[in-house]
């Protein structure tokens, strides 16, 4: 399992020579070790977002288990679910409000027992009941961080005219050719439609020759005006940071990350609205280990000291009401909205498209980009 | 084996049919005993799971389920006709599913460019090392390997250091005052791929072509030389086509497996950089159908093994080997 994860932070490039050297040292060592490997499946595992993986955000887990959980990374919640369907034997995976009822509709998913979670009784109640936590009755998802998906970019760099009124429309402005970069998701399409006036309420769920013409015509704009369609969050920070790229679709995180590296950055709130996403995890029936060391892995992510973590590390916001009273309120502050109330209504919080709408959306989505010259 | 013990063996089958019988089935035993290695790799690791790909290539997929019901609908999908024109660097395609073709052209076109910067360049190198260097030659060869020491993945990356915004040749313009802001067109397109491709290739073909040429008698030149052929005439008339059938072997092992390439594309090739093999992992992983992709992989393998015979025949490569037989 820890080979799954090494190969996939290698092929993202998320590996660092610290931990590369580490492997490549567990090889000379490899012979002693090898006997250990087939009691690894009592270990959980866990697929995850790159970042996540960090011991940071499940302390009390780690207390209690004193070793990490094997972690699989991955780019988009789709890869994620396509190695769960092709068999990796995973306990807990972190998807998104938008992205549960996929894992749940191909059966992978199990309900969470709420009563076994220490932390529940602190968590937002708007979040408890929101789509995609609540599904038929069960809890599918505990609801663990928020934030925002929204316009980063370099205020030394970009025109005067988007700081004046910042918009969606710089990825898909020919003065920024090679100059921003978009997330490599259909997400493209529907912000182009957004930037032509259409609210993502009405297109998040929309197929057929519609979407298709509409894909064509933004999808390939936005390719021809992105340096690259970013995958992972390391390639784009540094894309940003070097000046290769003066804006770009962001999480909340990039702004902090880049700010610590002294590199000039904001985070705009454009006028077509930015996106509000949050995130939890859901127990898969796929996994080898214990269900408890699952409960407990949950729990740790609930607990307030992750809350504090995430709000002060990634000014992410997070689900426990309490991770507010102990965090830094100058972190606090720099988040901005600190209420998921408040956030969802001046947002645009993600939606879950139907299942046979999203298989057409990634289909014509992957069609667009392989066509693109 | 020396000529003693070849008697030997010839008296020992004159002998009798039943010892003869018995030495040669020992021997048979021995050869299918030094095969079985290689056979097993080759069944378990190759034709088992190219036959697994066959039969899935005739199932469908249905959401999330797999339809496991004999269709042909994944072939039939990739050659349906439509009256939806779709153009694609000034070609037309009547396809109805026409992004497998057009990504077959450009890889077969990427690959082809590979292939032949990879063999001008590993030809010189090949053939300074079988002409030009006298001593110490092991370790000449050894310092060629000198790139196998680091993973693919990791010489993927250096180009995409050299490559870079601010990476390694624009730092290096600029310091020079060649350029005043980084050259954007290094990295991200299909040209990164094939200047990839062809460096992480080249050693693989260096050594080929220098066996076929180290292997050419030398007293030919000499020959040719004493009867007044000029430098570049021996070359072409002698050192050329002797070292043909290396240099062409080594090309095939450098096109036929670039061609389905999918991580080089994914990590220098930007927006349009994309090629059949990263289509096919996406179908197997994103798109999540399998079966459509297992259709499209046998589709290209297909291909190339159609345009590999023909490229042969071409060239002539069948009379090549009869008459090195000979």
């Amino acid at each position: 399992m820890n080979r799954i994860k090494f190969i996939d932070r290698m092929v993202q490039g998320k590996l660092s020579r610290r931990e590369m050297m580490k492997g490549a040292a567990a090889f000379g060592v490899g012979a002693t070790m090898l006997p250990r490997a087939t009691n690894a499946d009592e270990l959980l595992t866990c697929l995850e977002w790159g970042g996540y993986d960090d011991a940071s955000f499940f302390e009390p887990y780690m207390e209690k288990y004193g070793v990490m959980p094997n972690f699989s990374i991955f780019a988009g919640e789709e890869d994620a679910l396509a190695k769960v369907l092709a068999g990796f034997a995973a306990d807990v995976m972190h998807p998104c409000n938008y992205s549960v009822a996929r894992f749940v509709n191909a059966g992978v998913a199990k309900p969470i027992d709420t009563s076994r979670l220490t932390h529940w009784n602190d968590i937002f109640p708007v979040l408890q009941k929101s789509e995609g936590v609540l599904m038929n009755g069960e809890i599918m998802m505990a609801p663990a961080d928020w934030g925002n998906s929204s316009i980063a970019y370099r205020p030394d760099l970009v025109e005067p005219d988007f700081i004046a009124d910042p918009s969606w429309s710089i990825f898909f402005d020919d003065r920024y050719k090679g100059k921003v970069s978009l997330l490599d998701d259909f997400l493209v399409v529907l912000i182009g439609m957004m930037v032509d006036g259409q609210k993502y309420d009405d297109i998040y769920n929309m197929s057929g020759p519609d979407i298709l013409a509409a894909a064509e015509k933004y999808g390939n704009k936005a390719l021809e005006i992105s340096r690259f369609l970013w995958t992972d969050a390391t390639t784009l920070q540094q894309a940003m940071a070097s000046g290769e790229i003066v804006a770009c679709y962001a999480w909340n995180d990039l702004i902090g990350n880049l700010q610590a590296e002294g590199v000039p950055v904001a985070y705009a709130n454009p006028k077509e609205g930015m996106f509000t996403w949050f995130c939890g995890l859901t127990l898969l029936n796929t996994g080898h280990a214990d269900e408890a060391a699952a409960y407990d892995f949950i729990d740790a992510w609930l607990s307030p000291e992750t809350g504090k973590a995430l709000i002060e590390g990634s000014g992410y916001g997070h689900s426990n009401m309490k991770s507010f009273e102990i965090a830094d309120p100058a972190a606090i502050a720099a988040m901005g909205l600190t209420d998921p109330i408040k956030m969802m209504e001046t947002s645009i919080v993600f939606r879950t498209p139907d299942d046979a709408v999203q298989e057409e959306q990634v289909r014509i989505w992957e069609d667009i980009k392989a066509l693109h010259i | 084996m020396s000529d003693d013990t070849k008697t030997n063996r010839r008296g020992l089958f004159a002998r009798g049919g039943l010892f003869a019988d018995r030495a040669r089935r020992r021997e048979a035993l021995t050869g299918i005993g030094l095969l079985s290695p290689a056979l097993v790799v080759m069944i378990s690791m190759l034709a088992l799971p190219v036959g697994a790909l066959v039969i899935m290539s005739f199932w469908t997929q249905n959401g999330f389920n797999l339809d496991t019901s004999f269709t042909l609908d994944n072939y039939r999908r990739l050659f349906a006709r439509s009256d939806r024109v779709t153009e694609w660097m000034g070609m037309t395609f009547h396809l109805a599913y026409p992004v497998p073709a057009i990504l077959m052209i450009k890889s077969l076109a990427m690959s082809l460019m590979a292939t032949v910067a990879v063999v001008l360049l590993a030809y010189p190198m090949a053939y300074f090392l079988a002409f030009r260097v006298t001593r110490y030659k092991a370790a000449w060869i050894i310092m060629l390997t000198i790139p196998f020491w680091t993973s693919y993945l990791l010489r993927v990356f250096s180009w995409k250091v050299v490559l870079g915004y601010n990476g390694a040749i624009n730092s290096g313009l600029m310091s020079l005052g060649l350029i005043d802001k980084p050259l954007e067109f290094l990295l991200y397109n299909p040209a990164a791929v094939v200047i990839t491709l062809s460096h992480a290739w080249v050693s693989f073909v260096v050594l080929p072509i220098f066996v076929s040429l180290e292997k050419i008698d030398r007293s030919m030149l000499e020959a040719a030389a004493d009867l007044g052929d000029s430098r570049s005439r021996r070359f072409r008339r002698i050192i050329l086509p002797l070292s043909m059938p290396g240099t062409i072997s080594a090309a095939l092992m450098v096109f036929i497996p670039t061609v389905g390439d999918y991580v080089t594309p994914q990590l220098v090739g930007g927006n349009g950089g994309t090629m059949i093999g990263s289509l096919v992992q996406l179908l197997f992983t994103k798109q999540n159908n399998a079966p459509l992709g297992a259709a499209i992989s046998l589709v290209m393998m297909g291909i190339i093994a159609v345009l590999v015979l023909i490229f042969l025949t071409l060239i002539g490569y069948w009379k090549m080997r009869a008459r090195r037989a000979s």
